[in-house]
């Protein structure tokens, strides 16, 4: 049975990042970053969503390293405008974080140009990564990312593709830049969260559907969907039988993740920054927090403030170039 | 089977267990009655507190505070006209009314009763039925969803008092609020004037607060000190409401029903649930003219279907790891801390998560009911505060309310808007519940409505391609024409009295 295999090879990742990770977490209070206060992280979600779930288990690890307390403040609303004005206005010394996720990237560019942009925020830390799939249901006929691109070419376009967000979002743009490889068109249909999603092709009302691992996996184990290609340099640990989109002969740009990061106001000590950085990585080790990672399925990141300003960078340009090709940009 | 439910119940063996759950129905309780708070906020601030637990202890606790949550919302809604939920404010329409006339506590007490009453039938059905149920449910796609909120509109129909024009009207205001924000599926803004804050439409909880409490609070200040009903407690102490309960066995049976089959569908929930059984109710009473001005009915049908859809959401929730309601969706979350990814293989791999809550909502209903019946006597007090009092301490509420449900004055802005809009409106006699449920269902019924054709290319029969979608819009189509002729009737009437 494969999907034996599959858990015990969760269960062994996670029993060796523990083992590996011991000795970091004894020696946990040697964290550089000694904040004089309680610190505080702007979230743009409201509570229980997977972003509210990573900040609070990273909390969990991170609140006796630091010695402070650790609260998380819930500024849904605005499309993250909430979120961002609140964290762009606090004071560059550490007590108040953001946590971004690509959507940040892809607001700035759309509805949120000109309110915010990139240089008014120091991008500190990067925590999670997270490649999205396409997957169809188990008794479907499409099998594979070039099953589902001749599919399309053979009916101008009629094969509907469910996905998180409006046109112009994250797994949006991850559709149309397999367009953009392939020449062929599909039928974008938003869904607002995963398991609507999940439901939909479930009950066949889409014929794909789009998302990160983590809320689909239960479903695969379940021998309910099927993947048909991950976007990723790599196959997924845990669904090691579905091929990459690179393998299938689509070469789409697999630095378009989802992401998890944390981010503050311009003008902060590059010193600081790179402290919290380690502190935050360092908080990610513990077991509590690796156990949850392992089960969501996400893959860690260790990109501190000069790595992952440098990776913001590449996907405001990619994430642009995408726009831009969709004309979703005015100009 | 059994084994398995006798393996729910054995769980109970643990006093921790029991701890969670009078704990988590005690905050349930609290929370669902303070305006701004509310059930899926309520589970989501308790999940922090536990990590460290067991993750059947911890889930017991959620699902406890869940259900007592979603009665909680009555009580605020019945005493002061502001509902805690969304799923309560078909209960307010009875319920306010009911404690003008100086009959809180029986209101307070029927909706008690209903709601555990609700939840022990619908667990039953729950055992029985999650899995087959839920996988029905996935037939829901984008069509059936619109013939589902077209229906649920259908019903202001029966619920505009008076005149069905002014009905259509405040209609019409509620779908218009329901249009504003990104749009859906292009991500272009709508009627948001430029400012980020409105991208992701008006917020439910403040319209609430405004709509209702603060209106209230208006009218209370015009009416001034005079001339207020006392509250007397119900004569034959703890017994008197399970007489009255008694009377309303058959409402309660039928709207709690509805209550779990409309939980069961995810994309519904205890709102819908609530609006559709209060006008089942009403079409069905023998004095459907009291509804609206404190029928205990009312009450209780709403109250049922509210928690019935409790469990009805749970059974997606249980038996795919699809959540059927926005605090199951919070659920998965916590379920994820403690290692476990509800999904379809829940039931054989962790059959101790659902059957202990089968068994955790029967056991904790006699837990809630308890709670709520010692609770009537201190809340009926509340009701008998000298008005001015009153009016300062529900405004209060309502800032603070608002400011709560997102920590930021945006909120209360809105609050203040719509309790202008609720004042005026109510002055000018038109009614507000079908504002509001315009509002809960106008997103539903566009968002489905574009998603339908969007996979459809376009293509307008596929409304006419699923035979329940069919089914669905006939029963819409049927309500909404009787008050429409009703409208043309009038207005014939008035151009021949004009003529003449």
């Amino acid at each position: 049975m494969k999907f034996d295999t599959l858990r015990r090879s969760i269960l062994a990742g996670a029993a060796m990042a523990a083992f590996l990770h011991v000795a970091p977490v004894a020696h946990a209070q040697e964290t550089g970053w000694q904040p004089a206060g309680p610190v505080t992280f702007a979230l743009h979600t409201r509570p229980g969503g997977g972003t509210d779930v990573f900040v609070r288990t990273l909390a969990q690890s991170l609140e006796p390293m630091i010695g402070q307390p650790v609260v998380i403040n819930n500024l849904p609303g605005g499309g993250g405008a909430v979120q961002m004005a609140n964290v762009r206005a606090a004071a560059p010394d550490g007590l108040t974080l953001g946590v971004n996720t690509v959507t940040h990237f892809t607001g700035m560019l759309t509805n949120l140009q000109g309110v915010f942009a990139p240089d008014d925020f120091a991008w500190i830390a990067l925590s999670q990564v997270d490649p999205i799939l396409f997957f169809a249901e188990i008794n479907s006929d499409l099998n594979s990312m070039t099953d589902l691109v001749e599919r399309a070419r053979a009916n101008e376009g009629q094969v509907n593709i469910g996905g998180f967000g409006p046109v112009g979002s994250m797994q949006n743009i991850a559709m149309e830049m397999l367009e953009g490889e392939t020449g062929v068109t599909f039928n974008w249909v938003a869904f607002e969260s995963t398991p609507d999603i999940i439901a939909a092709v479930l009950g066949g009302h889409v014929d794909v559907g789009v998302a990160n691992l983590g809320p689909a996996l239960s479903f695969f184990e379940a021998g309910r969907l099927k993947g048909l290609g991950v976007l990723g340099d790599e196959r997924l640990d845990t669904l090691p039988e579905m091929q990459t989109w690179a393998e299938q002969g689509y070469d789409v740009d697999t630095s378009w993740l989802q992401v998890r990061g944390v981010f503050g106001p311009a003008d902060m000590d590059p010193a600081l920054q790179q402290q919290i950085a380690d502190a935050i990585h360092q908080a990610m080790q513990a077991e509590a927090y690796q156990q949850y990672a392992r089960a969501s399925g996400v893959l860690d990141s260790d990109f501190g403030p000069q790595e992952y300003t440098e990776f913001v960078d590449g996907l405001m340009t990619l994430a642009e170039e995408q726009l831009q090709a969709a004309g979703l940009l005015g100009n | 089977m059994l084994d398995h439910i006798l393996l729910g119940f054995s769980a109970f063996g643990d006093p921790m267990i029991w701890a969670a759950l009078v704990f988590g129905a005690l905050m349930g309780y609290l929370i669902g009655a303070i305006p701004g708070l509310g059930p899926s906020l309520g589970v989501a601030l308790l999940i922090p507190f536990t990590y460290g637990l067991d993750p059947v202890v911890s889930i017991v606790g959620l699902v406890a505070l869940y259900a007592a949550a979603e009665y909680g919302g009555a009580i605020s809604g019945v005493l002061i006209n502001s509902p805690g939920t969304a799923a309560a404010v078909a209960t307010a329409w009875d319920g306010y009314p009911l404690t003008k006339q100086g009959r809180a506590s029986e209101a307070l007490g029927v909706s008690i009763l209903a709601s555990g009453v609700g939840i022990f039938l619908s667990t039953a059905f729950l055992i029985a039925t999650a899995v087959p149920l839920s996988e029905f449910a996935l037939r829901f796609g984008p069509t059936e969803y619109f013939a589902l909120a077209l229906v649920g509109l259908s019903l202001v129909a029966g619920l505009s008092e008076g005149s069905p024009m002014k009905g259509a009207v405040a209609m019409g205001i509620g779908l218009a609020l329901a249009t504003i924000g990104l749009d859906v599926q292009t991500g272009v803004p709508r009627f948001t004037g430029g400012e980020p804050e409105f991208f992701e439409g008006l917020p439910l909880v403040p319209v609430l607060l405004g709509l209702y409490a603060l209106s209230e609070v208006l009218i209370m200040i015009e009416d001034g000190p005079a001339d207020k009903v006392r509250n007397t407690l119900l004569t034959g102490g703890m017994a008197a409401p399970f007489r009255l309960v008694g009377k309303l066995k058959v409402v309660i049976l039928r709207s709690t029903v509805i209550g779990y089959i409309v939980g069961v569908i995810p994309g519904a929930g205890a709102s819908i649930a609530s609006f559709i059984s209060y006008a089942v109710s009403k079409r069905f009473s023998k004095t459907p003219e009291l509804f609206g001005k404190g029928a205990v009915e009312g009450v209780a049908s709403s109250e049922s279907a509210n928690n019935s859809a409790v469990s009805g959401a749970l059974a997606p929730l249980l038996a795919l790891g699809i959540p059927g309601s926005a605090t199951t969706a919070v659920l998965i979350g916590a379920l994820n801390i403690h290692g476990i990814q509800p999904g379809p293989l829940l039931f054989t791999r962790n059959p101790e998560i659902p059957y202990t809550i089968f068994a955790s909502l029967w056991i904790g209903v006699p837990v809630m009911v308890l709670i709520g019946l010692l609770g009537i006597r201190l809340w009926a007090q509340v009701a008998n505060i000298p008005r001015p009092a009153i009016a300062a301490i529900v405004a209060g509420i309502c800032f603070v309310g608002a400011y709560a449900s997102e920590n930021s004055m945006f909120p209360v802005w809105v609050m203040l808007a719509c309790g202008i809009m609720g004042y005026v409106l109510r002055k000018m006699r038109f009614p507000l519940a079908p504002v509001i449920l315009a509002m809960v269902l106008g997103e539903m019924m566009e968002t489905n409505f574009r998603r339908a054709l969007i996979t459809a290319r376009g293509d307008w029969t596929v409304f006419f391609t699923s035979p329940l979608t069919v089914v669905l819009l006939v029963v819409a189509a049927l309500a909404f024409l009787l008050p429409g002729i009703a409208i043309l009737r009038s207005l014939s009437r008035r151009v021949r009295r004009a003529q003449t």
